[in-house]
């Protein structure tokens, strides 16, 4: 009996000496980020190292989302549900996770990290008025304001849980303030809000599956080491993620010397071509938004829609695509305002064979324009119906090369077809300043975002770079329209409307409102839409990468990042030797 | 004499005065043209969380919140008064994007390596270049001076951050001589700073690429520099005399013609040191080495107004000491030469 036991013993041990060496390997990704004394630890402040889509990996969130399906994945939240009668949010916590330094998780932490968040004006706090927790595993969240659920979750699921045990005592001091009637505008918050920013932790204390040891930091690369107290630690293949530090220049050599198996960085068409040529392959998720065509709306013509769409069939949106970005760029197709993987989600049938597309037709937008009273003066410059000809000075942030390249292709069509525009290039900080200004005609700047509501799609493309921002004049394009498709319409109303109350049908409705009065009046002209070029490196450390077409790779490169996903859900596999 | 019109007509009291007048203008001129600079911290911090974290535009905006703590509207006149009453107490301020990191820190953290490596490099460069421009200027029109002349003149002509990109790709990726990844940064992962052998040897191997690129942009210079001044001094009627005194060819070399050719390229020298510490910027980014110049980048890139402040005036108070320590010592090189005219 007792040789029986004592040889179970040892094939046990053989078995797991080699699966422990089987396991393991690494990951090498690459974020950058300011090595201390700049960066530091208190992941709310300006300059923390929290290295952008792998802080998923130390700090985890309640959890992410999959965009292809609409489903969410829970990490350290088992369920959540909705009380439409008390307007409270509810989510029930995982049981059983433990912090890296060996605390246990529980409600108070969520409290904690929302409150913390009321400090730095976080955008849910726009909708909510109190956090509570129930018991240890149970968080309500207090809507003052009713929103879209979809917006609310996503707040309160996708943000990075702190633990109290580093931050509780700061958030306590919030909560009294607020019980005291102050808000976040008040001195005595702001005091606070300045001693916090000053609060340096140690490091970096986390539920997720990695730690980040201020040890394995230089400025050069840090590794985060396996967390083997992690929830779900089995499902995690490797015991390293290794992360270099840099901007695109200094992370490319990293890439062609096959030290890096996954980047996020924008790479020129040009070294992209290299990398495929060496074998590495380059995986194209979209970013739900793009660069587009802004107005100065103050200048005529361009407060008439016809003009906008005369520009619109003037310009070939395909060739400005593969120019500025080869593949990694996508003609708008709908030209909603809204991305076009989005508007399966938001826009029915009907509405979508209602979309002008705005083929190439230069004929068509010589047509409109003759239509308008212009005229061609014999230089082939278009005149307007007042006598002034179509000059035009297309502003860019410099620095973008592809959004150079686009405003360069866009100019010299433009000019072809008659609308002589010149390309200013401006450098990239200065750009949103001089937009936000209304000093320019014609702009290079971003529309879309990457957030699965179609509100913050619009917000971008009506507010950001308009009056009710607050911020300047903007383009000034008046929100209030007279529209043949929908009628009368306040599109500053309606996106508020789509991001309000439960009823998500009414806010398809509201939305597709939107889509159709946007296509009608193109306030801007999208060109296209941005599709990441991110090298994977596949087989050299890391292997199992899904097929090209695999629905995880509809996830937005940065907001709910694949790779994180299939680091977490054990997709990604270390090679083994 | 009176003592004080002794002490204003002393030539390094006169020195130290005309410093610190170019420290203060310098100052003065750094504060306002930063400020001239497009763009604000705010602005940009915004632009990066939507760039890096795919935020809306409401999102960064809030998250950037506690930036406006930063009184980017006060007058410009009280900003520039409390500046430069810190700065007359030896304190930088603190960094804009990092609340509470005392710019101090941050320069006593960064400028040890950056002076370290360019000077190491300095160093060889000054060696290599006078010791091959000599050799040049020896065996004038040789194959071996057209082939070093012709290498001096291409190495010159090309800016050191394409020296190094290239060093980079070719030696480290393309030929696979070097491991890219580690020879980055200025120390590796988990090694303990102090005087031993691990240490010392991780830090020249993570210093090696900037080193060798500073020393081959900036080798070429020296070269022809030597050369040209080891053939003036050849000419001179010393030489010949030293020669006809049948003097040894080696005494005549290093005593005659190499310290007389070296004078004018002293102040270079010193000169150097100051305005490497500027141009360190670009390198270090390349290769990720946490010098001055690396901070400087980043600290343009964000617009921490204190930490690009700093940097411009360590680099021009570099610059000053070099230019100043050149003209002290060039008088004990040459003993022509007196300070003051006595």
């Amino acid at each position: 009996m007792k040789k029986i036991i004592l040889s179970l013993l040892s094939v046990l041990l053989v078995v797991s000496l080699v699966s422990s060496a089987l396991a393991g390997g690494q990951f090498n990704g690459a974020w950058p980020y300011s090595p201390p004394p700049v960066g530091h630890f208190n992941s709310y402040a300006t300059n923390a190292i929290t290295l952008g889509i792998y802080w998923d990996l130390i700090e985890q969130p309640l959890a992410m989302y999959l965009w292809a399906s609409g489903k969410w994945m829970p990490l350290l939240a088992t369920k959540w549900s909705l009380n439409r009668k008390t307007n409270t949010f509810r989510v029930y916590l995982r049981k059983g996770v433990k912090w890296q330094d060996g605390k246990t998780f529980t409600a108070k932490d969520v409290v904690t990290t929302f409150y913390l968040g009321y400090l730095y004006n976080w955008a849910i706090w726009r909708y909510i008025d109190k956090v509570t927790a129930v018991d240890d595993y149970t968080v309500d969240f207090h809507m003052a304001v009713v929103c879209a659920p979809m917006v609310l979750e996503r707040y309160v699921l996708r943000t990075q849980i702190r633990s109290d045990a580093v931050y509780g005592k700061y958030a306590s001091q919030v909560i009294a303030l607020l019980a005291q009637g102050k808000k976040s505008d008040s001195e005595e918050m702001k005091k606070l809000r300045a001693e916090f920013d000053q609060f340096r932790p140690e490091k970096m204390i986390g539920t997720g599956p990695f730690i980040l040891d201020p040890k394995n930091l230089t400025e050069s690369e840090i590794t985060l080491t396996k967390f083997d107290g992690y929830w779900d630690a089995e499902k995690i293949q490797f015991d390293k993620i290794k992360l270099y530090n840099g901007e695109t220049p200094v992370v490319t050599p990293l890439v062609m010397a096959k030290e890096v198996d996954y980047a996020t960085h924008g790479f020129p068409p040009a070294t992209e071509k290299q990398f495929l040529q060496m074998g590495i392959r380059i995986i194209r998720p979209p970013l739900y938004s793009g660069p587009a065509i802004f107005f100065n709306h103050n200048i005529y013509p361009f407060n008439l829609k016809e003009v906008r769409q005369a520009i619109a069939y003037a310009i070939k949106k395909e060739e400005n695509a593969f120019v500025s970005l080869g593949d990694s760029a996508k003609r708008q197709i709908y030209m909603t305002g809204l991305s076009d993987n989005l508007v399966p989600q938001w826009l029915s049938e009907a509405v979508i064979k209602r979309l002008n597309k705005y083929d190439y037709n230069p004929d068509l937008a010589a047509k409109i324009l003759t239509k308008l009273g212009f005229k061609k003066g014999p230089d082939g410059i278009w005149v307007t119906d007042k006598g002034t000809k179509m000059e035009y000075e297309l502003l860019v942030p410099a620095e973008f090369a592809d959004w150079s390249a686009a405003a360069e292709n866009a100019a010299e069509q433009l000019t072809k077809f008659g609308i002589k525009t010149t390309v200013r290039g401006i450098t990239y900080s200065q750009h949103p300043t001089e937009v936000r200004a209304g000093r320019f005609q014609m702009a290079i700047a971003g529309w879309g975002a990457a957030h699965p509501h179609a509100h913050f799609s619009y917000y971008t493309d009506l507010i950001t770079y308009n009056y009710p921002s607050g911020l300047g004049p903007g383009m000034n394009f008046p929100l209030v329209q007279t529209t043949k498709s929908v009628g009368k319409v306040d599109l500053d109303k309606l996106i508020t409307q789509s991001a309000e109350g439960y009823d998500l049908l009414q806010q398809k409705k509201v939305v597709e409102k939107l889509a159709l009065a946007f296509n009608e009046l193109l306030p801007i002209v999208p060109l296209w839409e941005r599709y990441g070029n991110n090298p994977a490196l596949d087989g050299v450390r890391v292997t199992n990468w899904p097929k090209e077409g695999d629905p995880i790779y509809r996830n937005s490169a940065y907001a709910d990042s694949f790779v994180i996903i299939m680091i977490l859900n054990g997709t990604l596999k270390p090679v083994t030797k | 004499m009176s003592r004080f019109k002794r002490l204003i007509s002393n030539y390094i009291f006169l020195r130290v005065l005309r410093a610190i007048l170019t420290i203060f203008i310098v100052a003065t001129l750094t504060f306002f043209i930063v400020r001239l600079m497009p763009g604000n911290p705010i602005e940009i911090y915004i632009g990066q969380l939507m760039s890096q974290y795919g935020m809306s535009f409401q999102d960064a905006k809030n998250q950037a919140a506690a930036l406006f703590s930063i009184d980017l509207n006060a007058p410009l006149s009280k900003q520039y008064i409390i500046y430069m009453r810190n700065l007359l107490r030896g304190d930088f301020g603190v960094s804009f994007l990092s609340q509470g990191t005392p710019v101090a820190l941050m320069i006593s953290a960064y400028l040890p390596w950056t002076v370290f490596s360019v000077g190491i490099s300095i160093l060889i460069s000054f060696t290599l270049g006078i010791t091959l421009g000599m050799l040049s200027a020896y065996k004038r029109g040789s194959i071996f001076d057209h082939i070093m002349s012709t290498i001096a003149a291409i190495l010159s002509a090309i800016p050191n951050y394409l020296i190094g990109i290239l060093l980079l790709i070719i030696i480290g990726v393309q030929l696979g001589l070097i491991p890219v990844s580690a020879m980055r940064g200025t120390v590796s992962p988990g090694i303990k700073p102090g005087f031993t052998w691990i240490f010392i040897k991780d830090v020249f191997s993570h210093a090696l690429l900037p080193i060798m690129t500073y020393v081959v942009s900036t080798v070429g210079g020296w070269m022809l520099s030597m050369k040209s001044s080891t053939l003036n001094t050849l000419g001179e009627d010393y030489v010949t005399v030293a020669k006809a005194r049948g003097l040894p060819e080696s005494r005549i070399t290093f005593a005659y013609v190499g310290r007389n050719a070296l004078l004018p390229l002293f102040t270079s020298l010193t000169m150097q040191m100051g305005f490497l510490m500027g141009g360190s910027a670009l390198i270090e980014s390349i290769f990720v080495y946490k010098g001055i110049g690396w901070a400087l980048g980043a600290s343009i890139a964000q617009r921490d107004y204190p930490v690009m402040q700093a940097v411009f005036l360590i680099i021009t108070i570099a610059v000053i000491v070099a230019n100043f320590i050149a003209d002290l010592l060039y008088s004990k090189l040459d003993p022509r030469i007196k300070i003051g005219g006595e």
